[in-house]
């Protein structure tokens, strides 16, 4: 059965607002992404996402080791205009995209202005894997008292990203998604602390 | 003629548009996000911003409960109950814990709010600086560069003037210890409510074009000062005369033929569970 562009649409959307209002809940969009019959170069539940957010109005960049094609394709598919990493609205960072590719489009990514926060980059990142393992700790908005992620990607983006994100309101979103089709939302309130095993 | 309308009103352009807003607006505590308010076949003013946030979330599954003012049946509730049901074929609900998601007018139910439900507050003026600056422009510098002082002069002149913070309804709050923020007109007595909620609570101004919100477990202030503190409306002593309900808020009737005071639930929905010996 083909993704229903309103239906589907809107369960991903109820789930990843769940995700995102409450940072560290990993939410699971299987069921939507496993209808979707197009074989673009990243997973379903990332073709999921664009499908939900992008249209005319959008501007993205692709990193990714297949980039001009998967930039096309996506421009072909919802119309959203393809930009640089410093501009973009969301940038979507594939699994093939090497070591540094996150780091980079985290550094690159517009973190709004003071006036307008909301102008501002959300990075989807294809990870690995995700769970509640007590890998980091988060705290902020969203959270009841702590909770605990473990993200499966290459990189210092923990660092980086607390860089990025140093001046709030200024900063910037990410969605991990990963090949089981589990969502996990940090927006900019969210505070990552290492947890220490000892 | 029969129309046959998209699920739930909107093109999924619309929808698309109105759920980026939203997602920034979880991910920036209390920031009004601009959005392209639509045309909507109720009058602007009228909880538009509300109903196409409700649009933009709901789907087969949801339950939905909508409140104006505390009630469930008056013209408001039922007009928007009537729009989203044609438009989705969704169940209705006047009970607040089988909700889903809850659109409101100027209240936040009696019954404590659970993980998982969305609360949806319809705003007619979302910007809470617009008393004293009437420019857009402005009050956007003023929430940049967190130059609230208007906010507590404000606040200070009424105790001056009146002994007290004469703010009915909409008395302000810091959300995340960042912006000053509308909390829609609910009473004082709804503000507590909105601190560490466990629901999401979103808010939506048709007219004025924005979309802000206050995420589960996220700290919300009413302003007040060290040494005048903030009161909520205080019904100490009556209850109320349908169900005997103490500690909610109550509405004060007055019959004109006995000249006597009643006190009432404001919320029907709690009033009416309490009435049929149901849990709250």
């Amino acid at each position: 059965m083909a993704l229903d562009l309103v239906h589907d649409l809107q369960r991903a959307y109820r789930k990843t607002v769940d995700s995102m209002s409450r940072p560290g809940l990993i939410t699971n969009i299987k069921a939507q992404a496993d209808k979707v019959d197009l074989e673009i170069g990243c997973f379903k539940s990332t073709v999921v996402l664009v499908q939900m957010l992008f249209d005319t109005e959008v501007t993205f960049k692709v990193v990714s080791k297949r980039e001009a094609e998967i930039t096309k394709l996506l421009n072909q598919l919802t119309y959203a205009k393809a930009a640089e990493a410093q501009t973009a609205d969301f940038i979507l960072v594939l699994r093939d995209a090497g070591p540094f590719g996150l780091e980079k489009a985290l550094i690159a990514a517009c973190p709004g202005d003071l006036t307008d926060p909301h102008k501002s980059s959300t990075i989807i990142v294809e990870a690995d894997a995700l769970s509640n393992e007590r890998d980091l700790a988060l705290a902020g908005p969203g959270i009841d008292a702590e909770s605990h992620i473990k993200v499966q990607t290459t990189g210092n983006w923990v660092g980086l990203r607390a860089e990025k994100n140093s001046e709030y309101p200024l900063g910037i979103e990410i969605i991990f998604t990963d090949s089981d089709h589990n969502l996990l939302c940090i927006p900019r309130t969210t505070q990552i602390v290492k947890q220490v095993v000892g | 003629m029969k129309i046959n309308y998209n699920f739930a009103f909107f093109d999924e352009g619309s929808k698309r548009e109105i759920r980026r807003a939203t997602l920034k607006a979880i991910a920036i505590p209390g920031y009004q996000v601009p959005f392209a308010s639509r045309e909507m076949p109720i009058a602007r003013g009228w909880g538009t911003g509300g109903l196409q946030l409700t649009l933009s979330l709901i789907g087969k599954e949801d339950v939905l409960k909508v409140i104006d003012q505390g009630s469930d049946e008056s013209v408001n509730a039922v007009n928007i109950k009537k729009l989203v049901k044609a438009t989705t074929g969704i169940t209705i609900t006047g009970i607040t814990t089988e909700a889903t998601i809850i659109q409101s007018r100027h209240r936040i139910p009696e019954t404590p709010l659970k993980e998982g439900q969305i609360l949806v507050l319809q705003v007619p003026l979302p910007e809470p600086l617009r008393y004293y600056e009437p420019s857009e422009y402005e009050t956007k510098k003023l929430h940049a560069e967190k130059e609230y002082s208007g906010a507590w002069l404000m606040l200070f002149e009424q105790i001056m003037n009146y002994g007290h913070m004469s703010t009915g309804a909409d008395h302000p709050v810091m959300v995340h210890d960042r912006y000053v923020m509308a909390p829609s007109p609910i009473p004082r007595f709804d503000n507590p409510k909105m601190n560490c909620a466990k629901a999401l609570i979103l808010l939506g101004a048709g007219r004025e074009k924005k979309i802000y919100a206050v995420p589960p477990y996220t700290r919300v202030r009413s302003l007040d000062f060290e040494d005048f503190l903030f009161e909520a409306e205080s019904f100490q002593g009556k209850s109320c005369r349908q169900c005997g309900a103490t500690g909610v808020y109550l509405d004060e009737i007055l019959d004109d033929a006995t000249g006597k005071t009643f006190y009432q639930c404001n919320d029907t929905g709690f009033c009416m569970q309490r009435l049929n010996g149901k849990p709250c």
